[in-house]
């Protein structure tokens, strides 16, 4: 143990604890910009410098280790002046202009530096604003850049490469040139990136954020000539409520359906839906390409993210996924065809937009092998700016239901939302189609938590079902790395975002681990509460298969549910 | 007027009319004599530390940290691979013995650096050289190619059982490298970032090994140290800085060149005014930078004291790397502070708020001051209060030092170079 | 990368290719296992590495505090003049690319210019100019 002194507060710590750690310890949260749990520590911003009595030098909190009869200062008089100087020096080259920019910004509402020009207590700027000119990244589909917001934390490399596994940013150049960048700076759209957003929900500033698909929403609720159809994701649920200041978690199905019906939404529709669909046609072609010797493991097709990286860099495994639609793309299918023909109204007057917790839906809504089946792609932090916008108190409105014919969903469902949560809903719906029998225990308890890797041995039947759940592209990595060693799986559920959908990119900021799991919890409460809890169970299913789809697998589900893959260069 | 060390063989030094146009003749291996190394691989390893230590080396490089000191640690250090890195990667302005050294007495510091790869157990060396050294690399490799024949590098080094390899890793053009931990990460083929210390490079250094990381010049007044012991080593000099050091004399002088002196005997002026001829076109001598770009500036009317460590800390200054740069009054402050500043702005890293941003701002505000021929009040209150949070809270040395230049002029010269002032010099 | 020998292939390659061509950057990659913007970075980190095609001659004067009390703000703006372009910048004939640098060790002898591996001191503008244009 080491005994150390921080601000007058006596303390015994282990040895290796950090000064930042150690200022915890006395609920003193020192100002960072670049540290972020989880990721390595980068000692760059040097906002969290702390006084050693008897050293000139200051020293980063996030790096140093204590030792012994160490006496920290974390606010002397030295600290406080260096601390506002060099936040002063980052604002300087951060973008600062007259034209509001700062009420303009992705996040005006939640600005890390803000917080910590408050927290530190800027009173004065001194220095002439430094102008950098760079272009914004527009290239992608799913993500823009401005780099002249960035300040160079890194937290965006770090998460995209020791988190995600994938690594598109780069620091270039040096000095007063240094820049994060991508590959040649082609731009985001151009190289290997993924969308999953995971940068944006580290990047501290509005240097990242999704590409925003919300302005063109609001012309088409005005537009009275189009049927402006909208759908949620089960994560959305969970989250939403976070943009209106309630606690990660709070759950707000029913008032969200009502806020985007005052929106203008012509009809809302539970992505839910299309997730029970999901497993129904994902169910049947497992079990038929474990009956007939098919291509295995088979992958989950949900995360648009996992798509995109097993393209880029594991092209040689596109068999082994499911030809399954996400659910996303389904419901826009099958309003734009079962949903128009029910209501007599024109495929080409109807708009379909979701909500997602993604960024990378985005992109997926434009691959040219989906057939525009959603027009346009709102992340959850959207949706809470469109719902501020229309200046809604929606915490307190009246929850209202999904709308009918596409409304109706399982608890099986609504764990989509959850790492786990497909490979738990299929594991019910599986276990009865095969067996024939009633599955007794639903809750499939060793595919649950955040653990990156899980794995699990089902019996059904005569059959022992060899499982493994991921979340994160890097944890798919070693699966697949895994799996390349010789490693067996009947069924791989794969989620780009650690955590699955409640931790995505396109969910409020911040998103962290203990957030996620506060989300997670909500979905399996969600689950706990229904009474219909397998997806083959849902009427409204019965119902779209009865009237519209014939069986599982059939050729019209083929040809509305089903897609194909690409391979891509890395 | 005193004794010189490292480059008794009498060997050309003043620069003029000569020039890397015309380079002079490569040594010849075959006329160099190794005793000193032999000497020395039949010593303990605790010996030589023990000789380096009495003799008080401290670091050429910059820095001044004291070499057995530095040695003894690593070499208490338990690891499986220990290394050896000597830092040529030459680059702070004005500086150019460590080139003077590897072109001329390369032999010496290959010595240098197989004794300093013994005393600390290292098998395993690098040396580090800028990448614009193009002939002095060429003079080396050959150097390293030939000890290699001659079983001077290798397996059981004349016969002392001590194994060595040693390879020269070029660099590619970042004055960051020379900083130590940034040059760690530049042989490890990353971007040349320094480190956060602690741990420290004889702690964790190369692939997280312990290392040793010398100067040039240090590892060959080590050799020296060895050929003349540490007795006499350390008769010359003062209490704080023993031995000799290279000067590399540049700027508005008659004879710029690498002169060795004695510590304590001689001072900054009659360094400037005898071996360096005095300022050019009689002009008047304005100040002195020390020790490189990096450190503070001595004016003109302060140069009469001993060239030493002591005396250059209490002036405010510092050794540094022994590059005096001489600067006479035809020139205009402001151009010079901005030039300055470029150097420094230019070759950060890029990785610490405070001295990437720091100097950016610095450069600024210096650019508008020189367009407007003064600074206001306000500006010099700001430059300093940037200088002192880069100086308190930067990663590395070159952070920390980088505004010692423009700070000591503001320091020295506050009339002339306040709006309004009393400006001397041209405009 | 994590190898004492990679900095030495990306010289290697310069050298080859008067710039490190993309297709070697994506072997490199695959070889190591890293991504293929890392090596990018390393290789935008260091002045004397291009990803972009370099002139044949790659001029680099000196601007540095000793060179410049020597002048060399002179011989910059000569030798600017002269090929026609900034700091780094190729003529459009691909045989000059013109690095103004900080430092090239020199600094008793400046003003400095070096010509790829060359060095040349105490350039006067006259003498300058006759170096480049004899470069063929």
């Amino acid at each position: 143990m080491v005994k150390i002194n921080i601000d007058g507060q006596e303390l015994e710590l282990e040895a290796g604890t950090t000064i930042l750690e150690a200022a915890n310890e006395v609920q003193v949260n020192i100002p960072t910009l670049c540290y972020l749990e989880d990721l390595s520590v980068y000692g760059g911003c040097r906002l969290c410098v702390v006084e050693i009595i008897g050293e000139e030098m200051l020293r980063p909190a996030c790096t140093t280790e204590i030792e012994d009869d160490m006496q920290i200062k974390t606010h002397s008089k030295k600290v406080r002046e260096v601390r506002r100087n060099i936040f002063e020096l980052i604002i300087s080259s951060h973008d600062i202009d007259c034209k509001l920019n700062c009420l303009t910004c992705a996040r005006s509402t939640n600005c890390e530096l803000r917080d910590v020009g408050e927290q530190i207590d800027m009173q004065e700027m001194r220095l002439d604003a430094i102008e950098r000119n760079y272009v914004d990244d527009s290239s992608s589909h799913s993500i823009v850049r401005k780099p002249n917001k960035c300040i160079a934390c890194t937290r965006c490399i770090r998460k995209c490469e020791e988190v995600q596994g994938v690594g598109i940013f780069t620091k270039a150049n040096r000095g007063p040139e240094t820049v994060i960048t991508t590959f040649k700076d082609r731009g985001m759209g151009n190289v290997d990136c993924t969308n999953c957003g995971q940068c944006i929900q580290a990047c501290p500033t509005g240097a990242l954020h999704e590409s925003y698909h919300y302005n063109s929403v609001w012309h088409f609720l005005n537009d009275s000539s189009k049927f402006v159809v909208v759908q949620t994701a089960p994560a959305v649920r969970v989250a939403l409520s976070e943009g209106f200041g309630e606690q990660p978690g709070t759950v707000a199905t029913g008032q969200m359906v009502a806020a985007l019906r005052r929106l203008g939404f012509d009809r809302v529709f539970d992505t839910n839906f299309t997730a029970d669909l999901t497993i129904m046609e994902e169910g049947h072609e497992l079990i038929d390409r474990i009956q007939n010797d098919g291509q295995l493991p088979m992958f989950t097709s949900c995360s648009p993210g996992w798509i995109k990286f097993i393209e880029h860099f594991y092209p040689e495994y596109l068999d082994n996924l499911s030809t399954c639609k996400s659910p996303q793309q389904m419901l826009g299918a099958v309003t734009k065809s079962y949903y128009a023909e029910q209501q007599g109204i024109p495929p080409e007057d109807i708009v379909v937009v979701s909500v997602m917790p993604c960024t990378a839906k985005k992109f997926e809504s434009v691959r040219p092998e989906m057939d525009k089946d959603v027009d346009f792609v709102l992340t959850t932090r959207e949706l809470i700016r469109m719902i501020k916008e229309f200046s809604l108190d929606m915490m307190n409105l009246a929850e209202e239901p999904y709308d009918k014919l596409m409304g109706t969903s399982s608890g099986a469902a609504d764990i989509f939302g959850a790492s786990g949560g497909v490979m738990e809903a299929a594991l019910r719906t599986a276990y009865e189609v095969i067996t024939e029998e009633e599955l007794e225990n639903l809750d499939f308890t060793a595919v649950r938590g955040t653990n990156g890797i899980k794995e699990a041995e089902v019996e059904i039947g005569d059959l022992t079902l060899k499982a493994a759940v991921v979340s994160g592209l890097g944890n798919a990595k070693e699966l697949m790395e895994r799996i390349e060693a010789g490693a067996e799986y009947h069924f791989v559920e794969i989620m780009a975002c650690p955590g699955g959908c409640a931790g995505g990119g396109g969910q409020p900021i911040p998103t962290n681990q203990e957030i996620v799991e506060q989300r997670l919890n909500s979905l399996y409460e969600i689950d706990k509460h229904k009474s219909l809890r397998k997806s083959h169970q849902n009427p409204e299913i019965k119902q779209i298969y009865a009237e519209y789809l014939g069986e599982p697998g059939s050729e019209k589900a083929h040809e509305l549910l089903h897609t194909s893959y690409v391979v891509r260069n890395i | 007027m005193e004794e010189k060390i490292l480059l008794k063989e009498g060997i050309d030094i003043d620069l003029k009319g000569r020039g890397g146009d015309t380079p002079p003749a490569e040594p010849n291996i075959n006329e160099y004599d190794f005793f000193v190394l032999e000497e020395a691989l039949n010593l303990d390893r605790e010996e030589i530390i023990e000789q380096i230590k009495e003799a008080y080396l401290k670091g050429r490089g910059g820095a001044g940290f004291p070499t057995g000191l530095k040695w003894e640690m690593a070499l208490a250090e338990e690891a499986e691979q220990k290394y050896m890195i000597c830092n040529a990667d030459e680059a702070e302005t004005g500086t150019f013995k460590d080139r003077y050294l590897l072109e001329n007495v390369p032999f010496k510091v290959l010595e240098g650096i197989i004794i300093g790869a013994y005393a600390i157990g290292a098998e395993q060396a690098y040396i580090y050289m800028r990448g614009e050294y193009a002939r002095p690399r060429n003079v080396f490799s050959k150097a390293i190619e030939e000890a290699y024949k001659q079983g001077l590098l290798g397996e059981d080094i004349l016969g002392s059982g001590f194994n060595l390899e040693l390879r020269l890793i070029k660099g590619a053009g970042a004055y960051i490298c020379g900083e130590e931990t940034a040059l760690l990460n530049s042989i490890e083929g990353k971007r040349g970032r320094s480190r956060t210390k602690p741990p420290y490079p004889i702690q964790k250094g190369l692939f997280d090994q312990p290392t040793a990381v010398n100067n040039v010049e240090t590892l060959a007044s080590c050799r020296e140290i060895i050929r003349i012991g540490a007795k006499e080593y350390k008769s010359l000099g003062t209490k704080e800085s023993r031995g000799t050091k290279l000067v590399c004399l540049s700027g508005d002088i008659w004879k710029p060149g690498v002169y060795e002196v004695e510590f304590g005997q001689v001072t900054i002026k009659e360094i400037v005014e005898e071996y360096g001829g005095g300022t050019r076109d009689d002009a008047q001598l304005k100040f002195i930078i020390p020790g490189g770009a990096s450190t503070s500036i001595l004016p003109a009317e302060k140069l009469d004291i001993p060239y030493c460590y002591e005396t250059l800390a209490q002036a405010g200054s510092s050794v540094g790397s022994g590059a005096i740069i001489v600067v006479d009054d035809s020139h205009n402050l402001f151009d010079l502070m901005v030039t300055v500043s470029r150097f420094f702005m230019d070759e950060t890293c890029g990785t610490c708020f405070p001295c990437k941003e720091g100097n950016r701002q610095v450069n600024h505000i210096l650019n508008k001051v020189a367009d407007k021929g003064g600074f206001s009040k306000e500006e010099v209150e700001i430059v300093k209060s940037i200088g002192r949070t880069i100086y308190l809270s930067a990663r590395c040395g070159l952070g920390q030092t980088s505004l010692n230049f423009i700070y000591s002029i503001l320091k020295n010269y506050p009339d002339e170079v306040l709006l309004g002032g009393d400006k001397h010099g041209k405009d | 990368m994590g190898d004492v020998s990679f900095l030495e292939r990306l010289h290697n390659l310069q050298d080859t290719y008067g710039y490190i061509p993309e297709k070697e950057i994506v072997s490199l990659a695959e070889e190591y296992d890293v991504p293929k913007a890392k090596i990018f970075g390393v290789i935008s980190f260091y002045s004397m590495l291009y990803t972009e095609p370099t002139g044949k001659f790659i001029v680099r004067v000196c601007d540095s505090l000793s060179c410049y009390l020597n002048e060399s703000d002179d011989l910059v703006r000569a030798v600017k003049d002269y090929l026609g372009i900034g700091h780094g910048e190729t003529t459009e004939d691909k045989r000059f690319t013109l690095e103004v640098v900080e430092c090239l060790g020199y600094c008793g002898e400046g003003p400095v210019m070096m010509i790829n591996d060359k060095v040349y001191t105490y350039v006067s503008e006259k003498k300058a100019l006759n170096i480049l244009s004899n470069c063929l």
